[in-house]
């Protein structure tokens, strides 16, 4: 009985497994989920599926679960195409997971920022930063963040928040306030462990990074830009500075995974991407900035600090930290800081 | 009596699995002697430079507190689980016996995201114990729950409840009525019914929920990730901190080798100690 | 003990009391984080606040609407209903030798099939994803079935061992004095007493399965994804309360299913294992 039993169990399994036969052009892509997800479909997804035909279905998922999913299935991949954060790319990229892109076969690239080409397999769609965000109610008197240096303030005793997935932006920002660079970061350390007393918590995904903020608990936060104006939008009564030494700038960008076969349908898929109508609903969206200069972005939207629509801003209020350096060193700053910050 | 030979058949099945999930531990463990290669997810030549690093005090650190959280959530579950499984066990009344199991399995029915969310609402600064001890006027400034271990490890009890209850209730179970009866016509008090019948004749159950809610909260991640929010790390949250996350596998694979080689010295003491209960309550 | 100027009915009467107002005060905290959760899950705004600002039922017409969660249940459903059935059918013939063997390295066995429970979850996730690969198996339910049936088993063990334990031995050496083959012994004495246990590891197995996250979030696919994941997924993305009205439905329904189940067949009863007598 036992035996019969596992057998139709097996049975099912594999009944269950053959209906995921393939529809026919459909592309595949791999992204965040959630409201990352809906914005893509919304934008580049209904562009591209106005100008081929084809469909748009999502593999949705974390950066880092996505990266390790794909560099298993390495040659057979799961997606014809994959978005992720620019630096996460150059690893896709050092793994031989990403095709080398030709921008002749991307129109709609000729006019993209420089900044936007990261590596010969991925290309940057659109910006945002990482910069200091705090709860008006809730600072205290004279506390002001006109340099990043402000979030050394003994003020800032227990108020401050930062991602625990990435400390690229507190190690890169201590660096240059040390007088060094990102790839001379071991001169910020010091400065790092000085900032201690300021930090209370640290938070785990953007989705924490709000509750902490809306609860308070956090009331000064390094975070995400486009978070930061959800939650305003949100009646959070919170306020975004750019402070003078600039804003730490991220790129998403976008590559083709190495051994599709719908090579074609993803040329389309990035083109429409840039397509600078679609730049510009990307921007309002989720308050990005655009990647391709002269993209006709909302002024409203435009004038958000750390959306960046010319090149002059780019040059003026953006800290770019190399994304190449930053996917070599990542895995040093994170261990460094687990070790130092983290679990002290 | 079955005998040996119709039992052997009965191994079959479970030593497959066993085998599948040997190679798919052998898979992630190997990582353990292979050289990290910054900025690459391939891994270089064969080294134990992975697992002489696990020396650093700081992982010995992270260890001892993960088992120091493992032994106050025991514990506290413990002593929150046992009055629930007597009364489960011992309520005359079919409503509130259903009722108490309702209540004490559910837990186990929401998932550990849900689970860890709603304790955000309940611990956070505007949660909800503060709110009520701020209006109530008890305290002046809100308590500090979340991002400590006593918040934590009231998570973490809430979670092992379930399991507990039903270990203490199935142990409980088997402590006859009639002895507890017997002594108190000859006279011995409820506490004294208590200390020297019912809790030495439930000792397999305690150890046996003991052991299992320290070994099963060691392993714990989302809730000290998400309410520990980076100041309360267990061994889960290091070896994704340092490993998966900066995508060094080698040295994740070496903190959970450390890991799996823990929980083996558990699990040879959980037999050892079971095997003592059982015979000490045989005699009793 | 007591002071001779308390009668010990006295005595008696006021541990009753207080004991129940212990059970009460843990009863509240088991209950309070799904009674907040149901708070929030009316809340007007998309930030979580407790008290809520104002209330509204739309986060319950967005987590019902959301199709990654109605996908993520119907693939939740089928990993549950296989891996639950395949663990108990795995548990059982396990515990029986362990239990009953004297087999050297059943201590060995029963060892490496208990491990998973303190194994970290995304450990095993892990290694079965990157094995999964090697052998052509990443993205079908197959390994995540595989896993879950790994990861459950512990409980599975547990609750069938403590249904052997009750079992009166005497009945099966009785069987098989009377002239009975081993397999008839097994299946009309052995098998019918294990019974109880195996449905409580059945209904553990497939809690568990069902609610089993850390792991499922690297042997899952497209096609393959669970709802617990999904949920994950959004929970990154979105503050708002719908995971509190998910939750809610989820809480109100268990309790509703568990109720019934406990009314048909007295799952307290087998959960908790009274022995028969």
């Amino acid at each position: 009985m036992r035996k019969s039993v596992t057998a139709a169990a097996l049975a099912a399994v594999l009944a269950v497994g053959s209906l995921q036969a393939a529809r026919a052009e459909t592309l595949l892509v791999s992204s965040w989920g959630g409201s990352w997800q809906e914005m893509i479909a919304k934008t580049i997804g209904k562009k591209f599926t106005e100008t081929t035909g084809a469909k748009v279905e999502f593999v949705t998922g974390g950066t880092i679960d996505r990266l390790n999913k794909a560099k298993l299935a390495a040659g057979d991949p799961e997606t014809d195409i994959t978005l992720t954060t620019s630096h996460v790319g150059w690893l896709y990229q050092s793994s031989g997971l990403f095709e080398t892109l030709d921008y002749a076969r991307i129109p709609n690239a000729a006019k993209i920022f420089p900044e936007a080409r990261i590596s010969p397999g991925h290309v940057g769609v659109w910006s945002y930063v990482y910069t200091i965000g705090y709860r008006k109610d809730l600072l205290p008197e004279g506390l002001t963040f006109d340099s990043w240096e402000d979030l050394w303030s003994p003020k800032m005793k227990g108020l401050l928040g930062l991602p625990d997935f990435d400390p690229s932006h507190i190690i890169a920002v201590s660096a240059i306030l040390s007088g060094a660079d990102p790839q001379h970061w071991e001169k910020g350390q010091d400065k790092l462990l000085a900032l201690k007393p300021s930090i209370k918590a640290f938070y785990t995904n953007d989705a924490s990074s709000q509750q902490m903020m809306s609860s308070g608990e956090t009331p000064v936060q390094i975070l995400l830009s486009g978070n930061a104006f959800y939650q305003m939008g949100q009646g959070v009564d919170l306020a975004l500075v750019i402070p003078k030494e600039g804003a730490v700038i991220g790129i998403d960008a976008i590559g083709i995974m190495k051994g599709t076969k719908k090579s074609e349908l993803a040329y389309k898929f990035i083109d429409a991407a840039f397509d600078p109508e679609v730049q510009a609903e990307i921007a309002s969206f989720k308050k990005l900035g655009p990647m391709v200069e002269g993209a006709p972005v909302d002024p409203a939207i435009a004038r958000l600090p750390g959306v960046f629509t010319t090149a002059e801003q780019w040059k003026e209020q953006a800290i770019v930290i190399d994304h190449k350096l930053r996917a070599e060193k990542l895995g040093e700053w994170k261990q460094w800081f687990t070790e130092h910050m983290i679990a002290q | 009596m079955i005998d040996q030979s119709y039992l052997r058949r009965f191994l079959l099945p479970a030593l497959l699995l066993a085998a599948v999930y040997a190679c798919a531990l052998a898979a992630i463990v190997q990582y353990a002697f292979r050289t990290f290669v910054p900025g690459s997810l391939e891994v270089g030549p064969p080294t134990l430079h992975n697992l002489a690093r696990l020396v650093d005090p700081l992982y010995a650190r992270v260890f001892g507190d993960s088992l120091l959280i493992g032994l106050y959530t025991a514990a506290a579950t413990l002593l929150v689980g046992y009055p629930l499984a007597y009364a489960l066990v011992r309520t005359p009344s079919r409503a509130l016996r259903s009722a108490l199991f309702v209540v004490a399995i559910t837990p186990l029915f929401t998932g550990e995201i849900v689970r860890t969310y709603a304790w955000l609402n309940v611990l956070g600064a505007n949660g909800f114990i503060n709110r009520i001890l701020l209006w109530s006027g008890l305290i002046g400034q809100p308590l500090e729950l979340m991002f400590t271990t006593l918040g934590v490890c009231i998570a973490l009890v809430h979670f092992s409840l379930p399991v507990m209850v039903m270990i203490l209730a199935a142990a409980l179970a088997h402590v006859d009525p009639r002895y507890e009866r017997a002594a108190a016509t000859l006279g011995a008090g409820p506490l004294r019914r208590f200390a020297l019948i019912t809790l030495p004749l439930s000792m397999p159950g305690v150890v046996s929920g003991f052991v299992t809610i320290f070994a099963w909260t060691l392993s714990a991640f989302a809730t000290p990730q998400l309410i520990g929010g980076g100041r309360v790390t267990m061994i889960s949250n290091l070896v994704y901190q340092l490993g998966f996350a900066s995508f060094n596998f080698p040295f994740a694979a070496a903190l959970s080798l450390a890991a799996i080689l823990l929980t083996v010295l558990l699990l040879a003491l959980l037999r050892w100690s079971q095997a003592r209960v059982d015979r000490m309550a045989v005699h009793a | 003990m007591s002071p001779r100027f308390l009668s010990p009915r006295l005595v008696e009467r006021a541990l009753r009391l207080g004991f129940a107002l212990l059970v009460a005060a843990i009863v509240g905290y088991v209950v309070l984080p799904a009674v907040v959760v149901a708070i929030a899950s009316l809340n007007a705004s998309a930030i979580l606040a407790f008290p809520p600002d104002g209330l509204s039922l739309r986060w319950y017409a967005t987590a019902l609407g959301y199709r990654d969660f109605q996908r993520g249940l119907v693939n939740s459903l089928i990993v549950m209903a296989i891996a639950s059935t395949l663990a108990v059918a795995v548990g059982a013939a396990a515990a029986l030798y362990i239990d009953r063997s004297g087999h050297r390295l059943r201590g060995l066995l029963e060892a490496v099939l208990v491990s998973p429970m303190v194994v970290p979850n995304f450990t095993i996730g892990l290694g079965f994803l990157i094995f999964a690969v090697e052998v052509g198996q990443a993205r079908t339910f197959g390994v995540v079935v595989v896993s879950h049936v790994v990861l459950v088993l512990p409980f599975v063990l547990r609750s069938i061992y403590v249904s052997l334990r009750n079992i009166d031995r005497r009945l099966e050496r009785a069987a098989a004095t009377l002239g009975a083959r081993p397999g008839r012994v097994f299946l009309e004495v052995t098998l019918p007493m294990m019974a109880p246990g195996i449905f409580a590891g059945w209904v553990f197995a497939a809690v568990l399965s069902f609610n089993e996250f850390t792991a499922s979030l690297f042997v899952t696919a497209r096609s393959t994804k669970t709802l617990p994941v999904a949920m994950y997924d959004y929970v990154r993305e979105y503050a708002d309360p719908t995971m509190a009205a998910l939750s809610t439905l989820f809480i109100v329904t268990t309790v509703i299913l568990v109720v019934l189940a406990n009314r048909l067949v007295g799952l307290d009863r087998i959960l908790t294992m009274e022995s028969p007598r």
